[in-house]
């Protein structure tokens, strides 16, 4: 068998930038709000929709869908948690309530995007020109892709460490009574948090269906290896969640060799994620946190 | 349509989901275990049944067979993921029934891949009527939700019942007060998940076919309903839960053809089912039926006592 | 007499992050009677119980129970040794009745196992009979006797208090360690609650008490131990500690 191994690693790169944008936004929520948010899944596949609409039937275009959609699926995701998480916690619902509360919501989510949508796959229309970089295949789309996820990685590094609604972030997630103590107003810490992290799971999804194709269930077929980068990462990390996002990323596109040379079916890269969850909980259930512990 | 045909048919289905509500109360409505994964272990027991059913197994060692297969999986995938917080469980479980269904949809040279396997009924009498036929089904299908009742009230109305609902509202507190919780909560899911096996053999057999997109994650989610809205710890509660979810399933698929809808009434459905679920843990989280108390000979003869204490005393 | 040694810790640690709660801390407790344990919030008194409980695993020294080292046992088997405790916030089972909160408690119940409660039912039946008029005497003791039967979620805070309390005694402790129990409960109750605890410290139950209420305690306990910021500063009979400057320190220090 012939692989182009640099090609592989970039395949890497893709895939654990699309992971990231998908799973900073759950990692987050999950540590702030004290639930997996299930759901989460629909905002990427909400993004997918949106973007093929905003971008190929409205014909405006990747940048311009790519805005709107952030902006619309943050006002979903913020609308999700104070329409029903913030007050079902209020109401005093156990942590298994909160989830079933979440996947209730991503059954409502996903079959009304299928009323509005229907069933039936869509692809983009707009092709990519793909030009090879030495040994690479690259295509405008993935270095868009990598662009964003970098810069994500860079603004919310210094959004974190440099401005105040950042420290606060850093500081509710990992000590909810600290925060509240030093007079961190939690609650919009909470919904800024839902907003960003439901756009950044839309964006993802415009790449995921740009990738594959564009239907209901665009975001649920990512739902394992978003989980895994969020348990692997550690529950509201952020920097382990970039980790684990490239560590997926790399684990999957080599595990995709190693299927085919070992002759079973490629679909088994979702499996990837799942051995990599069931290992992180055998052996250290709080993920690489370990390795960034915030001060 | 033959009427009748139908109304034993939707039994039948009560029956089968009946099983399967009453195991995720052992897990979730007595013991606090959240097994978003119920599809896995339902899976597990119809594809079990039908390889065994396939290689000439009579078809009770290929119902016991499911279910013991169901319970063995159960313990290695709860095993992580026991002595870690509720949600741990909940992920690796959905998780786990992802995977299970893209190995049987991967796999065509075991489980028939997309096309999925054949199966031959449990009990064939030649040349009789269909209904005679779904009489037999439902008998089996009864018998075995009998026995999975049964067992479900006595252990809730049992010390043992009392320590699963003890580690259910405190985990830590029970655990202090002597209580071995991570035996327990393994016991329990390899008991829901055995039972799930069984009702994965009785699907099979009844539906004669199976293929992986019987096996999608709203499974799961179908069960969940009928516990909550029936009510947790209540074995009665979630047979009626059950009951009523079926009758609305086949109450929606006919409405369908009736009445014209501005959504396509496939999608109307499961938008209701999440609505429902919603409404319910808002307004009445303990279900349509509240918990009913631990009942043991001897504390209902002490109840019995006192009860007649006040009595005589106002 | 000869007392024997109960509760033996040596030099333990636990650190939360690298703060310590409990820093060097070595105490015995022997058969029999009331031992206190006081000082001021934040001094790692119930830190201390939750590592001698299981809950927390030390990060240094060690603690024997009747001559065997119990570091590194799990609550479950501390409790089987014989050590029971109540909690500082009582951790009922608040959807259960008063009744079952106490049956939980009950050691050695035969229908527990899986196997017993499906198929012996009739075995443990008698024992669950004997079980139920133990858990009425210290209902009664408690003064909850007209709750038997309502979920401990109804109860007041006070009432919740004595059930932990009914809780812990209901487990058959040879050493109980409770935390506060005269806390939130009327001062009447509260020297009630000692009085009753010395009763029943004659029948070879030891009590190891953590409590504010130091004139209700001080009148009980027959040795005290002293902490403050995460170490044990001094110890002695209540009567004399009460002019030991370090107890003073302790409690007046922080200003």
């Amino acid at each position: 068998m012939d692989v182009n191994w640099a090609q592989v690693l970039f395949n890497s790169a893709i895939t654990g930038s699309l992971y990231l944008l998908g799973a900073v936004g759950l990692t987050l929520t999950y540590g702030l709000s004290s639930f997996p948010n299930f759901a989460h899944a629909e905002f990427i596949t909400l993004g997918a929709f949106l973007g093929y609409t905003i971008g190929t039937q409205l014909g405006l275009g990747l940048p311009i869908a790519l805005v709107v959609t952030f902006f619309t699926a943050g006002l979903v995701g913020l609308l999700c948690y104070r329409g029903i998480f913030q007050p079902l916690a209020k109401r005093g619902a156990t942590i298994i309530h909160l989830m079933v509360a979440s996947i209730a919501l991503s059954f409502i989510l996903r079959y009304s995007m299928g009323a509005i949508w229907s069933w039936k796959p869509y692809y983009f229309a707009s092709s990519w020109a793909a030009f090879d970089v030495g040994p690479l295949r690259v295509t405008g789309l993935w270095l868009w892709l990598i662009a964003i996820a970098v810069g994500l990685a860079i603004v919310m590094h210094l959004g974190l460490v440099k401005t105040r609604m950042g420290k606060a972030i850093r500081a509710t997630s990992s000590n909810p009574d600290l925060a509240l103590a030093s007079g961190i107003n939690i609650n919009k810490v909470i919904l800024i948090t839902w907003f960003v992290g439901a756009g950044l799971a839309a964006v993802a999804g415009i790449f995921r269906g740009a990738d594959t194709q564009i239907w209901p269930l665009t975001g649920w077929d990512i739902i394992l290896p978003i989980f895994a980068v969020t348990i692997l990462g550690g529950i509201g990390n952020f920097y382990g969640a970039i980790a684990s996002a490239f560590i997926i990323g790399l684990a999957e596109n080599f595990g995709v060799v190693g299927l085919m040379a070992l002759g079973l079916s490629t679909s088994y890269r979702l499996g990837i994620s799942f051995v990599i969850l069931i290992i992180t909980l055998i052996v250290k259930p709080q993920g690489l946190a370990m390795f960034f512990r915030r001060a | 349509m033959d009427l009748l045909l139908y109304g034993l048919d939707l039994l039948v289905f009560i029956g089968i989901f009946g099983i399967l509500a009453i195991s995720l109360n052992l897990e979730f409505g007595f013991s606090g275990l959240a097994n978003f994964g119920k599809v896995a272990f339902f899976l597990i027991g119809a594809y079990t049944y039908a390889l065994l059913s396939q290689i000439g197994l009579p078809f009770y060692l290929c119902l016991i067979s499911g279910a013991l297969v169901a319970a063995i999986f159960g313990l290695l995938i709860s095993l992580p993921a026991l002595r870690l917080r509720a949600d741990y469980l909940a992920i690796v479980v959905l998780a786990f029934g992802e995977i299970l269904r893209l190995i049987v949809k991967s796999e065509a040279w075991l489980a028939g891949g997309d096309w999925g396997l054949s199966v031959s009924p449990a009990i064939s009498i030649t040349g009789v009527s269909p209904r005679v036929d779904l009489l037999v089904n439902i008998a089996l299908v009864f018998s075995c939700l009998l026995i999975c009742f049964v067992v479900a009230q006595l252990l809730s109305n049992s010390p043992y019942g009392r320590v699963i609902r003890a580690i259910r509202e405190d985990e830590v507190a029970a655990e202090a007060l002597g209580k071995n919780r991570a035996r327990y909560k393994v016991q329990i899911f390899m008991l829901g998940s055995a039972m799930a096996g069984v009702a994965g053999g009785l699907y099979a057999q009844y539906l004669q076919a199976i293929v992986p997109m019987l096996f999608l994650p709203i499974i799961t989610f179908t069960i969940w309903i009928m516990v909550l809205v029936g009510g947790p710890a209540n074995n009665w509660g979630v047979l009626v839960g059950a009951a009523l979810v079926e009758v609305f399933e086949r109450g929606a698929n006919i409405a369908k053809d009736y009445i014209a809808l501005p959504i396509d009434p496939s999608n109307l459905q499961y938008i209701l089912f999440g609505v429902l679920i919603l409404l319910v843990l808002f307004y009445r989280p303990q279900g349509l039926f509240k918990e009913i108390p631990i009942k043991t000979r001897a504390l209902e003869a002490v109840r019995h006592a006192r009860e007649q204490i006040k009595g005589e005393g106002g | 007499m000869p007392e024997e040694e109960l509760l033996k810790i040596e030099e333990l640690s636990k650190h939360f992050g690298g703060v310590y709660a409990v820093s060097g801390v070595s105490l015995d407790v022997r058969k029999g009677g009331i031992w206190g344990l006081v000082g001021p919030n934040g001094s790692g008194k119930s830190t201390l119980f939750n590592t001698i409980l299981g809950l927390y695993r030390p990060d240094g020294g060690c603690i024997y129970f009747n001559g065997r080292k119990i570091n590194n046992l799990s609550s479950h088997q501390i409790y089987g040794l014989g050590i029971v405790n109540s909690f500082q916030v009582p951790r009922l089972f608040f959807q259960m009745s008063v009744m079952d909160n106490m049956l939980v408690a009950a050691r050695g119940h035969q229908g527990d196992g899986l196997f017993n409660s499906l198929f012996l039912r009739g075995g443990w039946q008698s024992q669950e009979r004997e079980l139920i008029d133990r858990a009425l005497e210290f209902i009664e003791l408690v003064e909850l006797g007209k709750m038997v039967f309502a979920l401990a979620g109804e109860l007041s805070g006070g009432q919740r208090k004595l059930l932990e309390l009914a809780r812990g005694l209901m487990a058959k402790p040879r050493l109980l360690l409770l935390d506060e129990p005269a806390a939130g409960v009327n001062p009447v109750v509260g020297k009630k609650i000692f009085q009753k605890l010395q009763t029943l410290s004659k029948n070879g139950t030891t009590f190891f008490v953590v409590e504010h209420r130091l004139e209700i305690l001080f009148n009980f306990a027959s040795w005290v131990y002293v902490m403050d910021r995460g170490k044990m500063v001094t110890q002695g009979q209540p009567e004399k500690i009460v002019d030991d400057p370090a107890f003073y320190q302790a409690y007046l220090g922080a200003e």
